[in-house]
């Protein structure tokens, strides 16, 4: 009777162990299936849209073939092998010929030089005159239109130089040059990606961020202030969504307005010197779609408050500029208000020791492109001008903050040069000191412009893609940008909108890509070919030893008669 | 290739026991109930090992080669010997002779040593994409396993089971027991306390185990000649 319970309690203590058995089975089964893969690389998905129905960038996700170089033989096809293109060694006619005439690929991985990498940001600007570096930039700009403007019906995926890669585009290399393209037949590596089909992006959602920096009111005067806006789009577009940071357009316009209302937040807090205007701050999205957010977040305002603008200050494109920069208006330069501002600007710069040059561009009301950021106020008869370093208007999806635009080729030095001639320039326009030599921001005093705050900035928006359409509504970024923007003014609010338009946009951006060293089906016929040779031999051995055990001389006599039995 | 590969494998690994099975004598005495019964007392072992193994043994985080884990590891290694002794000795097995006896025994307890311990790897690993050559080399492996495990099987039936054996050759079988048993700390010892490659060990592993099967096909050909 005492006997029975203990047998149970070993029995349990048996099943219990069995079970850590079967689960230490498992552990082992999942260990052994995570790392099968000779390498796993991170890859960037070529970005998939639709413009007005059209199907534009690269239509698949999964991707399952051979890989392949460049130096493939010609009249080869090419239908089932991913061809791995080194940045480095791309030819842009090549590229032209293959994806302009639609010619069948299995797929495309680029690798980019780790100069454009994300994570990047020192050693920037070391020998930024290198030649062979703005070639390779040029390359890519011109590469990243191509692929933006066409429709790829295979995967292209995007992924960083590094030394395992660089094994296996050798091998891969080698494996071409002996004339035979990878195939089943002779091994080589195979690269998958396994991803689920991309999914369009329901209703994308754009973010506008506003700040309100009041300005003192007089006692006697009941009517509104004017306000100064100043506005730069923060989201970006570019080949690979999950790469597009844009440093320079637009990361440099946001970091010079989040400067521009540092400084004048410190200014406003003392009734003193805090001036008599308003001071408005937006952060739009939906730049790279004709300005989609900036048109919304005007439509928002009431009819007062649009006309209080004095004049609104886009910032675009002004991190990587040497001598000059421009001022971009839609009102001929004889307009009275754009004549204040071009020479409040040409003024201070003069001071700081460079040009700013006005250019004029009308708008076409029936033409649905804009390509300026002010356009949109002057569609609203609100004065307006875009400070930029680019001479002429972009393209549609052009300048965008794409691939190209990483922090490396950002200069600081220019962030910091056109946060001082914007701050003093809308610093003499307020205070109207305009002709006298005063520097509200000058160097070493309590007001100046702070460079390591721009640099934290700019590495910040330097490793954060922003591509409107993917950006979920609770972006942290997003939440630090109006973080920021509270602290330098009184009210900040935020407002979402649908981004309209003919745009679709479609999901995966990213994925791991496997590479698998593969054997080819020669090799396990070979394989199996020694084998059976080897088991058949072993066959025979042992019948001629053993057998012979029991009688060893007679054994050595009949092998003939053994040997015609084994086959 | 994937599933082409796991057969190759397979075949590979599996393969010289079968053919071992079918081309001895052991297939005209049908010993195949012995082999059986050899294989469930490994697994018995192999649990016993396992708890053991649980019991005394520190787990290491690093690969590194610790002296004093690994003699207590060879120590329960020799469990290994103790179900042989038992699957020799014990064992009600049907009117066969000692020839046939520790030839199925050992035959028995290999396979069930590669089903336990490269059947599952092997199920997993060799169907995936990625060819490696480690597989190809566990087969091969086992075939040295194979041959290690049926000498270790004759000398402890001469150890064990033959009464009337020259008293001269008692301490060479002794010995070259010993070191049968002790072949898997050797192995381990090898590659991890000397950093040999996997071909490099399983290169070792196939030349000792030729080796160590002449040995003990000699000592026994040397023991039988008297009684015969």
């Amino acid at each position: 009777m005492i006997m029975a319970p203990r047998i149970a309690r070993e029995r349990l203590l048996l099943v219990e162990s069995m079970y850590s058995v079967i689960a230490l089975l498992f552990l082992l089964v999942t260990c052994v299936e995570l790392c099968d893969a000779a390498s796993v690389v991170d890859v960037y998905r070529l970005i998939q849209y639709d413009m007005s129905g059209a199907p534009f960038g690269s239509r698949l996700a999964s991707l399952n073939h051979h890989a392949g170089s460049l130096h493939f033989s010609p009249h080869t096809d090419l239908s089932r092998t991913v061809l791995v293109i080194p940045l480095r060694e791309l030819n842009i006619t090549f590229v032209k010929e293959y994806i302009v005439e639609k010619k069948p690929l299995g797929g495309i991985l680029f690798l980019l030089p780790k100069m454009f990498s994300v994570e990047n940001k020192g050693s920037m600007r070391t020998n930024h005159q290198d030649d062979g570096k703005e070639r390779l930039k040029n390359v890519l700009a011109e590469l990243e239109q191509i692929l933006v403007h066409n429709n790829l019906p295979y995967p292209v995926y995007f992924a960083y130089e590094d030394d395992n890669i660089h094994d296996v585009l050798a091998d891969i290399k080698k494996n071409d040059a002996t004339g035979q393209p990878a195939t089943a037949t002779n091994g080589g590596y195979k690269f998958v990606v396994s991803a689920p089909e991309p999914k369009k992006v329901a209703s994308p959602t754009i973010t506008n961020i506003q700040g309100w920096l009041a300005g003192k009111k007089t006692d006697d005067d009941a009517s509104q202030l004017p306000t100064i806006a100043i506005v730069a789009s923060y989201d970006t577009f570019g080949a690979a969504p999950a790469l597009s940071v844009g440093s320079d357009s637009n990361g440099s316009g946001v970091v010079a307005l989040l400067e521009v209302a540092r400084l004048f937040s410190l200014l406003y807090s003392n009734p003193k010197t805090r001036g008599h205007y308003n001071l408005l701050f937006g952060l739009t999205s939906g730049g790279p779609y004709n300005y989609n957010g900036t048109r919304k977040w005007l439509r928002s305002f009431d009819q007062r408050m649009r006309e209080s603008i004095d004049y609104a200050i886009c910032l675009n494109s002004i991190g990587s500029w040497e001598k000059d920069l421009w001022i971009h208006v839609s009102k001929p330069a004889e307009n009275v208000y754009i004549k204040q501002i071009f020479e409040d600007f040409s003024s201070v710069a003069e001071e700081l020791g460079f040009t700013v040059n006005l250019k004029h561009k009308k708008i076409n009301i029936s033409n649905p492109r804009v390509a300026w950021e002010h356009e949109q106020f002057s569609r609203l008869r609100v004065t307006a001008a875009t400070l930029s370093e680019l001479s002429t208007a972009p393209d549609l999806l052009e300048r965008t903050g794409g691939l190209v635009d990483s922090r490396h080729f950002v200069n600081e030095t220019a962030v910091v040069r056109s946060v001082k001639l914007i701050a003093e320039s809308l610093a003499r326009h307020i205070y109207r000191h305009q002709g006298k030599n005063i520097r509200v921001f000058a160097d070493n005093s309590s007001l100046a412009v702070n460079p390591s705050y721009i640099r934290s900035w700019l590495n910040v928006l330097s490793q954060t893609p922003r591509v409107a359409p993917f950006l979920p509504k609770d972006d942290p970024f997003v939440a630090a940008l109006k973080k920021e923007l509270e602290d330098h003014t009184d009210q900040v609010d935020l407002q979402r909108d649908v981004l309209d338009g003919m745009f679709t946009f479609y999901d995966s951006t990213r994925a791991m890509l496997n590479v698998y060293q593969v054997a080819s089906v020669t090799f396990d016929l070979l394989l199996l070919l020694v084998l059976g040779s080897y088991l058949i031999l072993l066959f025979s051995f042992l019948v001629i030893t053993t057998r012979g055990l029991d009688d060893l001389i007679s054994l050595f006599r009949r092998p003939p008669s053994r040997k015609v039995k084994t086959a | 290739m994937t599933l082409f590969h796991f057969f190759n494998c397979a075949i590979l690994t599996f393969g010289p026991h079968a053919v071992y099975y079918s081309a001895t004598p052991l297939s005209e005495y049908d010993t195949l109930g012995t082999s059986i019964k050899a294989a469930v007392v490994y697994l018995a072992t192999a649990l016993v090992k396992l708890v053991c193994l649980a019991t005394f043994l520190k787990v290491s985080e690093s690969d590194s080669f610790d002296p004093y884990q690994e003699c207590l590891k060879a120590l329960i290694g020799f469990i290994d010997v103790a179900g042989l002794y038992f699957a020799l000795t014990q064992l009600t097995h049907r009117n066969i002779s000692q020839n046939h006896k520790f030839q199925a025994v050992g035959l028995g307890w290999a396979f069930a040593d590669s089903v336990l311990h490269r059947l599952a790897p092997l199920w997993v690993g060799a169907r995936g994409l990625e060819f490696t050559w480690d597989y190809i080399l566990q087969g091969l492996e086992a075939n040295a396993n194979l041959v290690l495990s049926i000498s270790l099987a004759a000398l402890g039936s001469l150890m064990w089971l033959r009464k009337n054996k020259p008293k001269t050759l008692i301490p060479i079988i002794y010995m070259c027991a010993g070191i049968v048993a002790t072949m898997p700390s050797i192995t381990s010892y090898l590659r991890r306390g000397l950093g040999w490659h996997l071909p490099k060990v399983v290169g070792f592993e196939l030349f000792t185990s030729l080796v160590m099967a002449i040995l003990s096909w000699q000592l026994f050909a040397a023991c039988q000649r008297p009684s015969a």
